[in-house]
């Protein structure tokens, strides 16, 4: 063919049929270098050393049989083009697989060489085509993500010198304003907030749709970010005269999450309750676990609006999703909202879906997962089906500087979590879950199935990497101890009681040390600081 | 009494007039630079207490403003507040591991900055004497 040589691998078992289509290509005399193979495991060996320009398949190897092969060609080369060669009686299979990936198929018996190099050619244009549109929507992508992002830089610009302004009116630093101003810049300032609150909005959005989101899932108290997040919204219901209640099943244990998105699809849930229920309504937040599905956290926020028709509930979570009749409600914002709260709560495991009925109210529910700390531990504290004879926690505080903020305590909390989770082994050590909502200082603990020995190398190594991260230096005050935690003989009864004795023991020296109260044992190799 | 002094530094005139009332009205003293290059002339002659640095900058943005902050021997104990329009993600570790004390997406809380602005900076001029 064109441009130079054309590699085909032919792999075909019946050694007739691979010399017919071989004299076939020497016939067409276009340029063709040809490997044949007769087993499947061959041709995909073959592939990975060198990539063909294109596959010829037999669907019937010794090694492999109908649709099996083609996926199995198509899985390990994707951008490879593949034309099948298939036999009178298994056209059927061999029109299926164009569905799936595979670029044409010759029937044996019928092939001409005129056929056979045509079919070649437009399975490879074809072939490249896909890759070039493949690149293209990757691109258009790429520059949606970019648009939007400097569209949201640029417009926080003036945003922030509106803002600037009002607020220098409303606070009297240009002289003192009547009742009536401070009034209607109140209204100017709360429009600041809304568009602040869509431009971030259309940022989150992009990041979701990108996969760009992170989740820093923690140990965390869903009852505290439910009580959080109504205190949050607390003005805003009693402005549109709209009660706010919570109803808490007390016996919830800890939940596994990521405590600012948790407490963002929180506000966001109560927000739409209050935006769509009339004065002197109410919107509940409940939690509670459900005995059919003991492993997840039911959130729930119902509201006594007007409810949500049969339509709009099926498209509620999609992106851009405005209820055409809430037009009455001119400040309805981009749509976005609940679409980026089902991606966190996807992104947590969890599910997220709508009850309602015309007239009648409705009730947005999502699901977490309950936060299992033996089911963490388990590899960590047993080998080949027995305990471990000790565990070693390794605790790593961090106390900020004055002056880092929030957000920026954040990031290195993350960056410390990150350079943790470097230093264990996989499987045989773990990081637990950091408990509570990032605070003033911050604990760690790492869990190592080890001895006090090997914890004290793997201290000095934490401590080390940590000391080597520019920011920690700049941002916070590090310290870093360890301490022994003696397992009971492996004879005292079955192993999963075992491991949920020793997770409750771990546990609980955790919440003791996050207490404030130092633990008293250190990684000097001191006999008596093993807990016994 | 002398007041603490803090250099805005933006190429948006309106907001470093509005940085410029805020400031003044919490009893600082405040100076101004529009880009890079004169930011780090501004600093060198004024002395500035802390600085309020935005980080898309003509002659030298942000980054270049820190690095020079940072390198010299008279300017680099002054504390560095960034105000952005650009997206913390990608921007506040890598502007606090650059030298800065604090970060902050515009628009920003009028509140928080000042309490950021308190907290600041006492630490590298503990002499100052604080408006309240």
């Amino acid at each position: 063919m064109k441009n130079g040589h054309t590699d085909v691998l032919l792999i075909e078992d019946n050694p007739g049929d691979a010399d017919l289509v071989r004299l076939r290509l020497v016939e067409s005399d276009s340029g063709v270098n040809i490997s044949c193979v007769d087993r499947l495991a061959d041709g995909l060996a073959s592939m990975a050393k060198q990539s063909p320009s294109v596959v010829l398949l037999d669907l019937n190897l010794p090694d492999s049989h109908g649709a099996d092969t083609f996926r199995r060609v198509l899985e390990k080369a994707p951008g490879v083009p593949v034309v099948i060669l298939s036999g009178q009686d298994d056209e059927a299979l061999a029109m299926k697989a164009l569905h799936q990936g595979v670029q044409d198929y010759l029937v044996k018996g019928d092939i001409t060489s005129g056929h056979l190099e045509r079919v070649m050619r437009y399975a490879i244009e074809r072939q490249a085509l896909l890759r070039t549109l493949e690149m293209s929507r990757h691109q258009q992508l790429e520059f949606k993500n970019q648009f939007l992002s400097h569209v949201s830089h640029e417009l926080r610009t003036p945003l922030t010198c509106i803002h600037q302004f009002v607020t220098i009116l409303l606070d009297g630093l240009a002289g003192e304003i009547n009742a009536d101003q401070r009034y209607h810049l109140g209204t100017v300032l709360n429009s600041v907030h809304q568009l602040r609150a869509m431009i971030r909005d259309l940022l989150e959005a992009t990041r979701a749709e990108s996969g760009k989101i992170r989740i820093e899932a923690r140990c965390i108290t869903i009852s505290d970010l439910i009580q959080q997040a109504v205190s949050m919204m607390a003005a805003t219901a009693k402005e549109k005269q709209v009660g706010l209640e919570v109803g808490l099943d007390s016996r919830i244990p800890f939940v596994y999450a990521d405590p600012d998105r948790v407490l963002q699809v929180l506000v966001n849930l109560i927000d739409n309750g209050i935006k769509f229920t009339p004065p002197d309504g109410s919107v509940l937040v409940r939690a509670c676990i459900v005995e059919a599905d003991p492993s997840m956290v039911y959130v729930s926020v119902a509201d006594t609006g007007r409810g949500i028709g049969p339509e709009a509930k099926a498209l509620i979570f999609e992106r851009l999703y405005q209820d055409p009749n809430s037009i009455d409600n001119n400040r309805a914002g981009l749509g976005l909202g609940l679409f980026i709260a089902k991606e966190l709560v996807e992104l947590h495991g969890g599910k997220i879906w709508v009850a309602s009925e015309v007239g009648n109210g409705s009730t947005f529910s999502f699901t977490l997962p309950l936060y299992s700390l033996a089911k963490l531990l388990s590899p960590v504290i047993t080998y080949e089906s027995r305990l471990r004879e000790a565990v070693v926690l390794v605790k790593v505080e961090l106390t900020p500087l004055p002056g880092v903020t929030r957000s920026g305590w954040k990031e290195i909390c993350e960056q410390c979590l990150e350079t943790l989770r470097r230093c264990v082994y996989v499987d045989k050590d773990l990081v637990l879950p950091v408990t509570g909502s990032v605070g003033l200082s911050e604990t760690f603990f790492v869990a190592a199935s080890t001895d006090l020995e090997r914890a004290e190398i793997m201290m000095k190594r934490i401590r080390e990497q940590l000391e080597a991260g520019a920011g920690f230096k700049a941002a916070g005050l590090l310290k870093v101890s360890a301490t022994a935690v003696a397992l009971p003989a492996a004879e005292d009864g079955p192993l999963e009681a075992l491991v949920q004795n020793t997770a409750d023991r771990i546990t609980e020296m955790v919440m003791l040390a996050s207490d404030e109260s130092p633990i008293a044992l250190s990684a000097n190799g001191d006999e008596s600081a093993r807990t016994k | 009494m002398e007041k603490p002094k803090i250099l805005i530094v933006d190429d948006d005139p309106d907001l470093r007039r509005a940085l410029k009332i805020r400031l003044r009205a919490n009893h600082y003293e405040t100076v101004q630079a529009s880009d890079g290059y004169s930011a780090i002339s501004v600093a060198q002659k004024e002395k500035p207490n802390l600085i309020i640095l935005d980080l898309g900058l003509p002659a030298g943005d942000g980054y270049v403003v820190l690095e020079r902050l940072q390198d010299s021997d008279t300017l680099s104990s002054i504390p560095v507040i960034v105000l952005t329009a650009r997206d913390p993600q990608s921007n506040e570790q890598k502007t606090l591991q650059a030298g800065a004390a604090a970060f902050f997406q515009k628009p920003a809380d009028n509140n928080e900055l000042l309490d950021v602005i308190r907290a600041t900076l006492p630490k590298a001029w503990p002499g100052v004497t604080l408006p309240s």
